[in-house]
């Protein structure tokens, strides 16, 4: 076997390890899901996938099945707080809903305020993205407090568009940071050579910048729905009756016991709707959109 | 088309100065280069021209109506730049297309006119491709193309072929210059190659320090420049300058370098003791082994240094009193390093600068 061989066999070995850690906790949880409650607490020995796989934790949280209706087999005495509390339809629901519009929003308006600030030149430009950043500096539970009063006396505590407002206030720094370096990209001459052949600001910006860095925008997209979609602390703080998945899920740990199948059930099917965005967008994640654009 | 006319035009940044009331004209349908070095402010110059800089004083007119306030978008102009700036998301036609997109103009005017810039630039079969797709060259011609599909009043051409490799550039060079000879369109083109200035210009218009060193005909600059400058920048290889004392000898005025004695021209404008810059270009100075000329009037001992045949002339490089100098020879002889020559001026063609103001010493008549 000669070096070169051997290396690749190396390296493809130490690729499948860090895959394998990475992925194992993903795998788990949706083995989870699938198992009987009995597998789950095996006090004897870890159930890995000797189980009759079941569905029945999907039924209840992500199909609406009521917890009595299904056959929990030995029942581990989980008390339950009303029907349909284990359906977490409305949560999906809500939480598409919220990262959907916050990250639409964030983009756009980061879109607007990214082109301005990498094209042009006003008193305090340099200051301006450093103030901006800081908004970040500060962990969400710091501001929590303010903002829940603000909230409240603007009457949008527990409402959609209150959340869709504090996710969009949270990505707006970043989409910024990330948005300008992608305009700071394409060369200003682009700019000018549109401007020369009639273009207004606005198409040069809509018609040629913009289409110009479409990966940016989609990374950008990306990086804002997943933060909304696994953001945990605003909305906990924010809604009662409106619950994101997350907070759905921590629900499912009550006072009398966790419902580790349900909570890996309704995980495991929270992955799936950030895992069609990224699919859909992901046409569009590739880098070098510019190239050609000037020599380079 | 349309003439350019600056009038005392001022460019600064905050305190910082880069153009000093600059004054020019450029007649209609003109090919006018502005030439000089990095930082010279030509692109400056032209960037204010195309409305893409303001104009802290002065005017810039075409046609005799100021423009100042007027949008880059409503001069009618096209501009070519340096990085060619395509836009890299659109295929070349629509690249082509998207000004008179812009204005509205009927798709079938549109497609005639994108069809016949193309054809002109060779680009029939590149129409569908996108500019990554393009090699260097095809993408400048891209950039060319978008320019000319305007029927623009002015086009301007910011160091156009600086990007390119030297085969393509001197292919370029003459495609510039035949367009410009097919559209006859008025043309204002940065450079800092005097190569391309030379062959292209109608007009030379030499910078430095945001001033105009010298403006006019290639050669008439060339033959005629103003100081040392414009003498130095222009030609190459550059032109030959000594520091000299004048000196007189049997009642004949010389020019004297270390050891070495120079002719100067019969009507030199110069006193004895006087310090000049003694200016001669590399193919007036005509090189002779030392003892095979007839001990040549006016002729200075050199060393040569370095020999480089071109081809059509020998390039010698060679040290005459620690001082490097070029000189051209026409003949097949057989150079030598280290070789001791003898080289004699033209007369006709020295020029003189005062060492104070490096201005030319205009000769008595």
């Amino acid at each position: 076997m000669n070096s070169s061989t051997l290396t690749s066999l190396l390296r493809y070995t130490v690729s499948i390890l860090i895959v394998c850690v990475f992925i194992f906790p993903i795998a788990w949880f949706a083995l989870t899901s699938i198992k009987p409650i009995s597998a789950v607490f095996n006090k004897d020995r870890v159930v890995v996938f000797d189980f009759e796989p079941t569905f029945e934790n999907y039924e209840v949280t992500v199909l609406g099945g009521k917890k009595a209706d299904t056959s929990q087999g030995a029942s581990i005495g989980m008390g339950t707080s009303g029907a349909g509390a284990y359906d977490g339809r409305g949560s999906i629901l809500s939480s598409l809903i919220i990262a959907v519009c916050s990250t639409a929003l964030a983009t756009v308006i980061s879109l607007l305020a990214a082109y301005a600030l990498s094209r042009m030149r006003f008193r305090g430009s340099q200051g301006y993205m450093q103030w901006i950043l800081s908004q970040r500096f500060l962990p969400p539970i710091a501001i929590i407090i303010p903002l829940v009063f603000i909230f409240r006396d603007l009457g949008l505590r527990d409402t959609h568009l209150g959340l869709i407002i504090a996710h969009t206030l949270i990505n707006i720094p970043i989409a910024l940071l990330i948005l300008k370096s992608f305009f700071d990209d394409v060369p200003l001459e682009v700019d000018q050579a549109a401007m020369i052949d009639g273009a207004t600001r606005f198409q040069c910006f809509y018609l040629i910048v913009l289409p110009m860095i479409k990966g940016g925008i989609a990374a950008t997209a990306v990086l804002c729905f997943i933060f909304s979609w696994t953001e945990f602390i605003l909305s906990v703080f924010l809604t009662n009756s409106i619950r994101t998945v997350p907070v759905k899920i921590t629900t499912f740990v009550t006072s009398t016991g966790s419902e580790w199948g349900y909570i890996s059930a309704l995980g495991t099917a929270a992955i799936i709707p950030g895992f069609i965005f990224i699919l859909l967008v992901q046409n569009h994640l590739v880098r070098g959109l510019t190239m050609g654009a000037i020599k380079d | 088309m349309a003439s350019v006319n600056i009038e005392n035009l001022d460019k600064k940044y905050g305190a910082l100065s880069v153009l000093h009331s600059l004054n020019l004209t450029v007649a209609d349908g003109k090919f006018v280069v502005l030439l000089g070095p990095s930082g010279c402010g030509k692109s400056t110059l032209l960037r204010m021209i195309a409305g893409l800089e303001s104009i802290s004083a002065g005017e810039v007119q075409f046609d005799g109506v100021r423009v100042n306030e007027v949008h880059a978008k409503d001069r009618n102009i096209a501009m070519v730049f340096q990085n060619y700036a395509l836009y890299a998301h659109m295929s070349v036609r629509k690249n082509m297309a998207f000004s008179m997109r812009l204005r509205k103009v009927d798709k079938k005017v549109i497609n005639e006119k994108v069809e016949w810039a193309a054809s002109i630039l060779g680009l029939d079969s590149y129409l569908d491709r996108l500019p990554k797709e393009l090699s260097g060259g095809q993408r400048q011609r891209v950039a060319m193309g978008r320019a000319i599909v305007r029927d623009p009043d002015v086009f301007l051409f910011d160091e156009p072929l600086s990007n390119l490799d030297a085969k393509l550039r001197v292919q370029m060079r003459t495609e510039i210059k035949e367009l410009h000879q097919r559209l006859k369109t008025t043309t204002i083109y940065v450079t800092h190659d005097q190569i391309e200035a030379m062959t292209m210009a109608d007009e030379v218009v030499i910078m430095r320090d945001g001033y105009i060193e010298q403006s006019g005909s290639p050669m008439m600059i060339y033959d005629n420049p103003n100081n040392l400058f414009v003498a130095q920048f222009i030609g190459s290889p550059g032109m030959n300058v000594l520091r000299c004392t004048v000196v007189e000898q049997d009642g004949r005025l010389l020019a004297q370098h270390e050891d070495q004695i120079l002719a100067l021209p019969a009507d030199a404008n110069v006193t004895a003791g006087q310090v000049i810059y003694y200016g001669i270009r590399p193919e007036h100075l005509e090189p002779v082994k030392l003892g095979e000329g007839e001990g040549a009037v006016g002729g200075a001992q050199a060393h040569i240094r370095v020999v480089e045949p071109t081809g059509p002339e020998i390039h010698l490089y060679a040290s005459l009193a620690g001082q490097e100098i070029c000189c051209i020879s026409r003949t097949r002889t057989q150079w030598q390093p280290d070789e001791p020559i003898v080289v004699t001026p033209d007369l006709e063609h020295v020029h003189l600068f005062d060492v104070e103001t490096e201005n030319a010493i205009t000769p008595n008549h």
